[in-house]
This record gives structure tokens, C-alpha cells and sequence, in this order.
């Protein structure tokens, strides 16, 4: 794809930092899920932050697609915190019947990674440290 | 490249893309009604740059019937001004001389299809259509002979106005419409009459219609570009992203929350991936009304298969593609008018609208 990116991964630690820099589309949206899931598995990631605050909705789809990146992590050993969901789209999904599910969320980048690194979450340098 | 960027070039790139595809059609079009190589070379062009500078007005898919009308009136302008030219060389040379059959034959036609539209409106009609047209009768006192008001003889002009321009279009065509619902709807484009358009649901009949489809476009093309209502064609994933943002877009200009316009644009987003999912392709209409209040009024369209059961689909829960029920029931909750009309085999609408202000 050219252009400025809808998405960057960034690698930190054994944490992974997903930006969405754009409204997705749904095939945009499988397409990020399926590449943070592949370097979840190379990087043997423990913890990722997705950013969401540039989505301008998230939809019964854009919902239940991070859901199961969350789910999917989880099952390649990494915990998943949403960060960024807007007050209005927080509140259309609640008006939806959408809700992230079990996945943790945080009102920013600096709140999310502070979720990952509390006491007994998956710290950036220590690997398997963590409790699950 | 962001989703919103890419469906705005890809509608850049559209109209050129698909113009070019119609040149040889409008070289066959026109080569058979003009002898001359170079002539027809000329035709072909303008014809050309006339479809491109309309090609955004034209409605979605109706481009290539609007390029053979095009062709078919610069074909008839050349003939008319030849014709003119040759007339009034005729006065300074030789008044007697007829002019040749075959050169007037289109211009002819015309005359006759005129003629023939106005024989099919009543005596009523015609006759107050012809004092004022031809007569140059006023509509003040025009309703003074009939007993009206000037606005009732405005409004009955503008009615009968449409109709002719229906009824030219038919006979000009040589077509019967083949169903009666075509008349209705033709009616009502030509009239520029939107609540009557919604009434007769024009919207649906032009995509199943081929006939409409075809003989709409100059009556679409002749009504005013309106800049409250935006129409997007539905068939992949990024027009669901279109939609959505068009949405917002125009009900922002309203004053909605951005609260509200994030509810608009989720529940458009619900309704037209339906149309992906189910039905492949089909329209979103995002238009603002103003009654009985001010507000947004989107209608999603297609020619699916349909709902089998509408009561079950809104129900929360029921489950239609993997693992998703949410589409309907949640659209619905997001909105303050929902409506679903579906007829299996035929496809699907759904209305709905969100008011500004308080509820
Ligand atoms: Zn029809």
C-alpha cells in the first residue's frame, strides 16, 4: 500500500505498539489483525497496546475484530490493552449493545503501558515473569 | 493512503475511466448518422468532453444512457444549425425552394414528438399550457379565468410541465412504459417533487427498471444539483467507510453533537455493511429534512435477496453472518426513526433518521 500508513506497529521490549492512523475499512481492518497477530508470534510479544483514538467509529464489526485480536494474543501468550476510544464512540457503542468485551482498556498510550508494567502485569524486559 | 482518500480518487479516475470505455459506442452512434470522417471526428469529441464535465452530476451507472442521448442531441444541434444557416441563406437567395426531406427528418421528429406529448395531456392542460407558453398569457390572469389562484396555476403549470416532458421523453423513445409504476416515477423526477419521488419509491424502481433507468437521465440531469443530499453507490468494504463519513459530513452541518453524529455514523456504517454482506450492491442516500423537524434521513437500498423474517432480524441476537446480529437492532437503537421494508426476491430499505435538538 502506498501513502502515509493506516497502521504502525512498533516494537518495544517484548511489547508491541499498534497505532490505527485512520478510519479502516473492514478488509483494512483483517488485514491489521492478521499482520499484529503474526508479529505477536515472531516478536514473542507479552503485551500489546492497540491505539484506536483515530477510528471514527467502531461499529459491531470494528468491536468484535478487536475482541479477537485480544483473544488471539492472549492465546500466543500476550496481553492486549485498547487504548484511545473517544467519549463519542464509547458511547455509540454502548448505544450498539458493543462493549470490548473482556479486554482491558486505557484512556491513552502512557495509561496503557502503565496497565502492562503494574505489579504482576507483563513487564517490557521479563519475559515469562509475569503472571498469565 | 487512508480509506476516505482512496475512494476519493478512485471516484476521480471513475468518469474518465468509464467515458473512455464509451467511445466506441458513440463512434458507432454517430457515424451512423453522419457521413463525413471528419465531422463524425469532431461529433465523437465534443460528445466526449460534454459526458466527462457531466460525468459527476450523472447518476451512478446511468453515465452510458447519458452518453447516447448526448450524442444523439450534438448530432441534432449540427443539423439544426445547418439548418437554420441553410433557411436563412433560402431567404436571401430563394424563399421558394423546400428544404430537403432527409436533412429535416430529425428536426422533424422532434416536432412530431412534441406534438404527439402534447396530444396525450387533457384539453385543460394543454390549453393553459400553450396560452402561457405560446400566448405569453400570464398566470394571474389565467387564474382569473379559471378561477384560481396565480400559485395554483403556477403549481399546475410546473405539473403539467413535467408531464410533457414524460410523455416527450416516451414518445420520442417510442416506448410504452412497461409497467405502471413508470409513469408514476417518471413523473415525479421530472417534476423535481422529492416527497412524491420517496412516495412512488423512485429510488427502487430506477434500479430495477431499465426503461426508467434510461429515459430518467435527461430529467435527472435537467433538476438543480442539490448539496442536500449526498447519494453513494454501496458494493465493497470501503464504501461502507464512504457512507458512514458522508453521513457525518452532511449531518454536521446541522449542528448535531459530535455524540450524534458518531451514533449517525455508526448506525450507517451497521446498515450499509448489510448491503455488502447480503445483498453485493445497492445505495446509500444521506439527505437532511427539514419536517416534520430538522434532522437526517438515510436510506439504505438493495436489490438483495431479502429479509426473510424483518421482526426476527431486529430482534438482538439473531445471527446472520459470523457471529454478527447486532447490524439492524443496534442501528435501530442508534437512531430515532427506523424502518424496514423487504420483499424476498426483490431486496431491501431501510429508512432511518436521527432529529436535531432535543428528542
Ligand atoms: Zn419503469
Amino acid at each position: 500500500m502506498t501513502g502515509p500508513k493506516l497502521v504502525s506497529i512498533l516494537r518495544q521490549g517484548s511489547w508491541l505498539i499498534a497505532s490505527i492512523h485512520t478510519a479502516l475499512d473492514d478488509t483494512q481492518m483483517v488485514l491489521f489483525q492478521q499482520d499484529l497477530i503474526e508479529q505477536i508470534g515472531r516478536y514473542r510479544s507479552r503485551g500489546v497496546v492497540i491505539d484506536v483514538a483515530a477510528l471514527d467509529v467502531l461499529d459491531s464489526f470494528g468491536a468484535r475484530t478487536l475482541r479477537t485480536m485480544a483473544e488471539m494474543a492472549r492465546l500466543r501468550g500476550a496481553e492486549t490493552v485498547i487504548v484511545g476510544i473517544q467519549p463519542d464512540v464509547a458511547f455509540a457503542m454502548v448505544s450498539l449493545g458493543m462493549d470490548t468485551g473482556s479486554v482491558p482498556t486505557a484512556l491513552d498510550l502512557e495509561e496503557g503501558l502503565a496497565y502492562l508494567a503494574r505489579p504482576g502485569g507483563r513487564g517490557p524486559g521479563h519475559r515469562g515473569s509475569a503472571a498469565g | 493512503m487512508s480509506a476516505a482518500e482512496s475512494v476519493g480518487m478512485r471516484e476521480d479516475r471513475r468518469p474518465h475511466d468509464d467515458v473512455a470505455a464509451l467511445i466506441p459506442m458513440l463512434r458507432r452512434i454517430i457515424e451512423a448518422r453522419v457521413d463525413d470522417a471528419a465531422t463524425a471526428d469532431d461529433l465523437v469529441q465534443e460528445t466526449l468532453v460534454r459526458v466527462l464535465a457531466a460525468a459527476a452530476r450523472v447518476e451512478p451507472g446511468m453515465l452510458e444512457p447519458y452518453a447516447i442521448v448526448t450524442a444523439r442531441n450534438v448530432v441534432a444541434s449540427m443539423w439544426r444549425d445547418q439548418d437554420r444557416h441553410r433557411r436563412n441563406q433560402h431567404r436571401v437567395v430563394d424563399l421558394d425552394l423546400p428544404d430537403p426531406p432527409d436533412q429535416d427528418l430529425l428536426a422533424n421528429e422532434e416536432r412530431t414528438a412534441v406534438a404527439e406529448a402534447l396530444s396525450r395531456l387533457t384539453d385543460r392542460e394543454r390549453a393553459t399550457l400553450l396560452a402561457h407558453e405560446v400566448s405569453g398569457q400570464d398566470t394571474r390572469s389565467l387564474a382569473a379565468e379559471q378561477g384560481s389562484t396565480a400559485g395554483a396555476v403556477a403549481a399546475q403549470l410546473n405539473r403539467t410541465r413535467a408531464r410533457l416532458r414524460v410523455e416527450y421523453l416516451l414518445v420520442q423513445a417510442n416506448v410504452e412504459p412497461p409497467t405502471e409504476r413508470c409513469r408514476p416515477v417518471l413523473l415525479a423526477l421530472s417534476g423535481g417533487d422529492r416527497r412524491r419521488q420517496r412516495e412512488v419509491d423512485a429510488g427502487r424502481h430506477l434500479l430495477e427498471c431499465d426503461v426508467c433507468a434510461r429515459l430518467s437521465q435527461p430529467l435527472m440531469e435537467r433538476a438543480q444539483p442539490r448539496d442536500d443530499e449526498v447519494r453513494i453507490p454501496i458494493s465493497t468494504d470501503a464504501d461502507i467507510v464512504a457512507a458512514r463519513q458522508a453521513a457525518r459530513e452532511l449531518a454536521a452541518r446541522l449542528g448535531f453533537a459530535r455524540t450524534e453524529l458518531t451514533l449517525i455514523a455508526t448506525a450507517v456504517s451497521e446498515v450499509t455493511r448489510n448491503i455488502v454482506r447480503f445483498a453485493g450492491t445497492g445505495e446509500v442516500v444521506v439527505e437532511l429534512v427539514d419536517r416534520p423537524r430538522r434532522g437526517v434521513q438515510v436510506t439504505a437500498r438493495d436489490t438483495g435477496p431479502g429479509i426473510p423474517d424483518v421482526e426476527r432480524a431486529l430482534t438482538d441476537g439473531y445471527s446472520t453472518y459470523s457471529g454478527l446480529g447486532l447490524g439492524l437492532p443496534g442501528a435501530r437503537r442508534l437512531m430515532d426513526e427506523f424502518a424496514v421494508v423487504s420483499e424476498m426476491g426483490r431486496g431491501t430499505t431501510v429508512t432511518m433518521t436521527k432529529w436535531c435538538g432535543e428528542r
